[in-house]
């Protein structure tokens, strides 16, 4: 019933030679501004695209999108110039209620863009609104194209980060729009949902024939999903390609910050005088097929390293014993997180907790911070219990940073939240350790900031400095790098190889098996409250099987190592082209290679 | 005696409390009174919530203390909010005690003040019982209807919606406050220093969510305008949409037929029994 009505939608549809959007020399400059943000940009988007914007930040992606709902120039008023055509509609002279009927927009903070209190209610606003009469039919087909219908009669509280964005989603798709916009939707979900919504979004693309744009940092879903990529560089459409075409131009690509996927990356590398690069994990495949066959392969090397031998001669900080934890449901029931669970960890251990949400990793940090207490079992941290010891204390040896940077700025200025732990102690004795830690963390032109305003990458600095400041004996990280661009993760990267010398014991829940990869010696797998595998980068990806249950997507290095029958796999490209015995690499490219020389488990 | 003390304090912490909340909040549980009309209800709220002030006669208040317990306890009302409404009428027992002993003041001062007290337990137990169950979404189109600015009315569903979030992330700054902050060492009589540490962050806690729940407003007046709000508000059609769900049925003129017998005839006993 759903594909007929859609496809009786096309039919109705009479200029199908009309672009869906088409931009003549349009700039815009905000109100007060003293530059333009969007300069003489034209852009034309046939229906039935699927185009990605890339870019880095403040190059103008958001600002663009913002003139395609018609924000731009009915609710922002600022100097808007050129020719702006959306669906057939004359934009200039339409409203934004006219516009967003014909333009979905997904924000990138999807959580604040969700109004009502439950599934329903969200996917019916709009229509409502709006006064149509058949709204509770347009919301309710709405939620069946995205697979929601079993969610209907939930809180939003209720949901999961990928179901909300889902229902943000819903909450556009029952205005039946041609154009549906999405801002960045990998970044603030984990990989297995990001891939959920994708999927979604393609399948509104070929089966509904919509048109779809998605402002994306990572090029691995654009290689996968989309048809056509646009440029932006402050403020101007440098080009639009082809996607194999635009990935393909790695040099540029990196210039401006922007990753293109691991593959296209380890291609370029092995020979970077061609046009086109494969920049999918099967066309990379079939790529390295025909490279390997021209280099000899080097034999099984390799073999698997233990550091849990190497871990035992070390002083133990963390000791878990039998640990359980369950919390109370609105219900009045218990439901259980943390299942007598067992772990030592070491001085010198940079361990990184993966799972997939729900699986209990931000619990366990959170008990080991001592903010919950385990309600069964034995956790002592630094030789002392956290059931008897209060954060407070505790706080002399953990540093635990938020998953929300948020939620860490308690102060006015960046350096105030710095000085605080040590002010509440009375040891702030000379500020020459907080200047250390704040040049540390290139903050010096930040400290006197609201830590609020800053971007995100420079947020999360500000934490690891709040953190630093704190002296930690044991430096607890909850999903350090959720929400940044690549650029930015690169940097924390870097930023959490420093804190090496000055923490004995890091320990970080994540989804981002990059930084599994590059960072950890130890990986522990939590698979439904209970621990899975405690174990090394290279054995956990070792394991297809493993990974697949536990909500993971292993690196493309990885999954191409074990196409490719790499064993053990690569984790990083420079150690894939070792492995293939491609290289020297070309110095520039050393750059971009994941630095896997510091990144490799010691040993 | 040592361990109960802990006990009890160890129940009443944020995690508790924020259960409670989101319990009273969101248990959708079917009740009495949340069967009726959101308009009906709110119309018999402000009537029994006014009238007490112009009643002298005890017995009479005394007997719409009565539907009003009763109405309570149907409304399955959380223990944390029965707790602080205990606590505030003790404190004003022990006020009034207090004060009329301090003053020399006869028993009548103090009954005079005890009729207030029932006074204010009548109005806090209805208003209980009408608030908690009903829907606030229901309580929302009510006004709506009943002539509020839509403004008004989405402001009380919109609270609704954010309230988890609020309290999760006041939760969190709590917990960045205590991980870096400093308890008080020795544990003083009746842990007062703790206390005092406690209710201190506990207030301090609300600047940053005031900042942040101030950021994140941008997206959130964006997506209302992309969404149609504000074409919602000159649009008839919208509202009539909304509200057609809502109507008075046979079950509202029973409970407003019964309220008013029952005023009647508590009147009528209350004067035959103490005539004037």
């Amino acid at each position: 019933m759903i594909p007929a009505a859609a496809s009786h939608h096309l039919v109705e549809e009479p200029a199908q030679a009309a672009p869906a959007i088409e931009l003549k020399n349009v700039s815009f400059r905000y109100p007060g501004a003293e530059t333009d943000s969007l300069r003489d940009v034209s852009l034309t988007v046939q229906r039935g695209e699927f185009v990605a914007i890339i870019g880095t930040n403040g190059s103008g992606k958001s600002t663009l999108c913002k003139c395609l709902n018609g924000l731009i120039p009915h609710y922002y008023v600022g100097d808007l110039t050129g020719c702006l055509h959306i669906a057939g509609l004359h934009a200039a002279e339409e409203s934004v209620a006219s516009l967003s009927r014909k333009v979905a927009y997904v924000f990138q903070d999807f959580e604040n863009q969700l109004v009502r209190p439950t599934v329903y209610d969200e996917a019916i606003f709009a229509p409502l609104n709006f006064g149509y009469a058949d709204y509770r039919s347009r919301g309710e087909r709405a939620l069946a194209l995205l697979d929601l219908t079993r969610l209907k009669e939930r809180w939003i509280w209720q949901l999961s980060g990928g179901q909300k964005h889902l229902t943000a989603l819903a909450g556009t798709l029952s205005l039946d729009p041609d154009i549906i916009i999405v801002d960045e939707p990998v970044a603030q979900l984990d990989p297995y949902h990001a891939r959920l919504i994708y999927d979604k979004l393609k399948e509104l693309n070929e089966r509904h024939g919509k048109t779809i744009i998605v402002i994306e940092h990572h090029t691995e879903f654009i290689a996968d999903y989309c048809s056509k990529v646009v440029l932006m560089d402050q403020g101007t459409l440098r080009w639009m390609k082809p996607v194999q075409e635009a990935l393909s131009a790695v040099e540029e690509l990196t210039s401006l910050q922007i990753l293109p996927p691991q593959v296209t990356r380890a291609a370029y590398a092995a020979d970077p005088s061609r046009a086109l690069y494969p920049i999918t994990l099967e066309e990379g495949e079939a790529y390295f097929r025909e490279v390997a066959r021209s280099v000899s392969l080097p034999g099984q090397s390799a073999t698997i390293r233990s550091d849990a031998e190497v871990s035992a001669k070390k002083e133990g900080l963390i000791e878990i014993r039998h640990v359980s934890y369950a919390y109370k449901t609105v219900a009045k029931e218990r439901h259980p997180v943390i299942r007598s669970a067992d772990l030592h960890l070491y001085e010198g251990d940079r361990v990184a907790i993966v799972g997939n949400n729900g699986a209990g990793k931000s619990t366990l940090l959170k008990l080991i911070s001592g903010l919950k207490k385990p309600e069964g079992g034995l956790l002592t941290v630094c030789g002392r219990e956290t059931a008897r010891t209060s954060p407070e204390k505790l706080a002399d040896f953990v540093a635990y940073i938020h998953q929300n940077p948020e939620e860490m700025f308690i102060e006015d200025t960046v350096r105030k939240d710095v000085e605080y732990f040590l002010k509440a102690r009375h040891q702030l004795n000379d500020s020459s350790f907080i200047d250390e830690v704040i040049s540390r963390l290139r903050l010096q032109d930040l400290q006197q900031r609201d830590g609020r305003l800053l971007s995100g990458g420079q947020q999360r600095r500000a934490t690891l400095a709040i953190g630093l400041a704190m002296r930690p004996t044991v430096m607890l990280l909850d999903e350090p790098t959720a929400s940044l661009d690549a650029a930015s993760r690169r940097e924390l990267g870097e930023m959490m190889k420093e804190l090496q010398d000055r923490v004995k014991l890091t320990v970080i829940a994540t989804h981002d098996m990059q930084l599994v990869a590059e960072w950890a010696n130890r990986v522990i797998v939590l698979y439904e409250g209970a621990i899975a595998m405690d174990t090394n980068p290279e054995t956990l990806f070792s394991e297809p099987a493993l990974l697949r249950q536990a909500g993971l997507v292993a690196p493309q290095m990885t999954e191409l190592s074990h196409r490719l029958a790499l064993s053990p796999p690569a984790l990083t490209v420079s150690r894939f082209l070792e492995r293939m015995g491609i290289g020297p690499i070309s110095h520039k490219e050393g750059r971009w290679t994941d630095g896997s020389h510091e990144a490799n488990p010691a040993g | 005696m040592e361990a109960m003390k802990r006990t009890l304090l160890d129940k009443i912490n944020v995690e508790n409390v924020k259960l409670e909340l989101m319990r009273t909040a969101f248990g959708r549980q079917s009740t009495l009174l949340g069967r009726l009309d959101p308009r009906i209800l709110i119309i018999w709220y402000s009537i029994f919530a006014v009238m007490p002030w112009f009643i002298h006669e005890e017995a009479v208040l005394f007997g719409l203390l009565l539907p009003m317990i009763l109405f309570t306890l149907s409304s399955k009302v959380s223990p944390l909010v029965l707790i602080i409404m205990a606590i505030g009428l003790l404190s004003e027992l022990a006020y009034i005690l207090i004060a009329s002993f301090l003053f020399g003041g006869s028993m009548e001062g103090i009954w005079a003040l005890l009729t207030l007290t029932l006074k204010i337990l009548i109005i806090s137990l209805a208003s209980i019982a009408v608030f908690s169950s009903m829907d606030p979404e229901k309580l929302s189109d009510a006004l709506l209807s009943l002539g509020m600015p839509a403004q008004f009315s989405f402001g009380v569903s919109y609270g609704y919606r954010t309230l988890p979030i609020l309290i999760e992330e006041y939760h969190n700054l709590i917990h960045s406050y205590r991980l870096r902050g400093r308890a008080p060492e020795a544990d003083s009589w009746l842990r007062w220093r703790s206390l005092l540490y406690m209710a201190k962050i506990s207030v301090i806690a609300f600047y940053p969510l005031i900042l942040n729940t101030a950021k994140r407003t941008r997206t959130t007046v964006e997506a209302l305008e992309v969404r149609g709000f504000t074409y919602s508000l000159v649009n008839k059609e919208a509202k009539r949409l909304k509200l057609a769900y809502l109507r008075v049925s046979w079950r509202d003129y029973v409970f407003l037929a019964v309220s008013a017998i029952y005023m009647a005839a508590l009147f009528w006993t209350a004067h035959a029994i103490f005539p004037l």
